[in-house]
C-alpha cells in the first residue's frame, strides 16, 4: 500500500525531472536519469543511516518510512533500466565510448552520493 | 496527451512496478555474504522489459500512453538504482571480503541489466 503510493510519486518525480532537463539540455548524454540516480543515491544514503534502517530486513514490514519513502518513492524515482537502455541506446547510435562513460560515472556518482549521504547523516546522530 | 492523463498513467505504472519490486524482494532470497540477489533481479527483469516494451513502442505495436504507464512507469518503479547503490556502499564499507563481493555485484548487475536490454529489445523488434 505504502510501496505503491511512494513508488507512483516517485516515478512521477522522476518523470517530471527528466521532461525538464531534456528540455533544457539538448546534448547526448542522458543527463536526467544521470542526475535522478546521483540524487536519489544521496537521498537514499542519508536517510538509512540518519533512522538506522535495518538494511537486510528492510521489506515487509509495516514501517512506513521504510515502505513509503526508500522502497516506494526512492525506488521509483531512481531507474536502473532506464540507465540500461540509455546505453544500449546510444551504443546503438554509434555512441559506445559515451555510453561505457555513461554507465561508469553513474555507477561512481551514486556510490560517492550514497556515501556521501551516509557520511553526513552520521554527522547528525 | 492531456498533461493529466499523463501524470496518472506515470503514477499507476509507478505504484504497480515499485509493488511488484516489493514482492520481488520477498520472495528472492539475499545470497551468502550479503550478495544483493533480490535487487539485481527486479533490476535485470525490468531491463529485459523496458527493452522489449520500447521496441515495441518503436514499432508502434504500443501506443504512447501504454509506453508512458509501461516503460516509464512500471519498469522503472520495478528497477532501482538507489537501492543499487546503497546497497553496494554498504557491503564495500563491512570488510574487504564484502568489498569484493560490491565489485562482483557491480559488474554483474551491469553487464546482465545492458545484455538484457539488448535482447528484450531484440524479441520486441520482431514482427509478431
Amino acid at each position: 500500500m505504502w510501496v505503491g503510493l511512494g513508488g507512483g510519486l516517485g516515478s512521477v518525480l522522476r518523470w517530471w525531472i527528466g521532461r525538464m532537463v531534456g528540455e533544457r539540455y539538448k546534448g547526448h548524454f542522458p543527463l536526467g536519469t544521470f542526475l535522478i540516480n546521483v540524487s536519489g543515491s544521496l537521498v537514499i544514503g542519508y536517510l538509512s543511516v540518519l533512522f538506522n534502517v535495518d538494511w537486510d530486513n528492510r521489506h515487509g514490514h509495516g514501517m512506513v518510512l521504510n515502505a513509503l519513502v526508500i522502497t516506494g518513492v526512492l525506488g521509483g524515482y531512481t531507474t536502473f533500466s532506464s540507465m540500461q537502455l540509455d546505453a544500449a541506446q546510444l551504443a546503438a547510435k554509434h555512441h559506445a565510448p559515451l555510453a561505457a562513460l555513461y554507465l561508469l560515472l553513474s555507477v561512481a556518482g551514486g556510490l560517492l552520493a550514497a556515501l556521501a549521504g551516509a557520511a553526513l547523516a552520521a554527522t547528525q546522530r | 496527451m492531456k498533461l493529466r492523463y499523463a501524470v496518472l498513467l506515470v503514477f499507476i505504472g509507478g505504484a504497480v512496478g515499485a509493488i511488484a519490486r516489493e514482492i520481488l524482494m520477498l520472495l528472492v532470497p539475499t545470497f551468502a555474504h550479503g550478495f544483493p540477489l533480490d535487487i539485481l533481479v527486479a533490476n535485470v527483469v525490468a531491463s529485459l522489459l523496458i527493452g522489449f516494451s520500447t521496441a515495441r513502442h518503436n514499432r508502434k505495436i504500443i501506443n504512447d500512453g501504454w509506453h508512458l504507464m509501461v516503460t516509464t512507469g512500471i519498469m522503472g518503479g520495478l528497477s532501482t538504482f538507489s537501492s543499487f547503490a546503497y546497497a553496494t556502499s554498504v557491503l564495500m564499507k563491512a570488510s574487504l571480503s564484502s568489498a569484493l563481493v560490491a565489485a562482483a555485484y557491480v559488474l554483474i548487475s551491469l553487464t546482465m541489466g545492458y545484455i538484457a536490454v539488448i535482447i528484450g529489445m531484440k524479441i520486441g523488434g520482431r514482427s509478431r
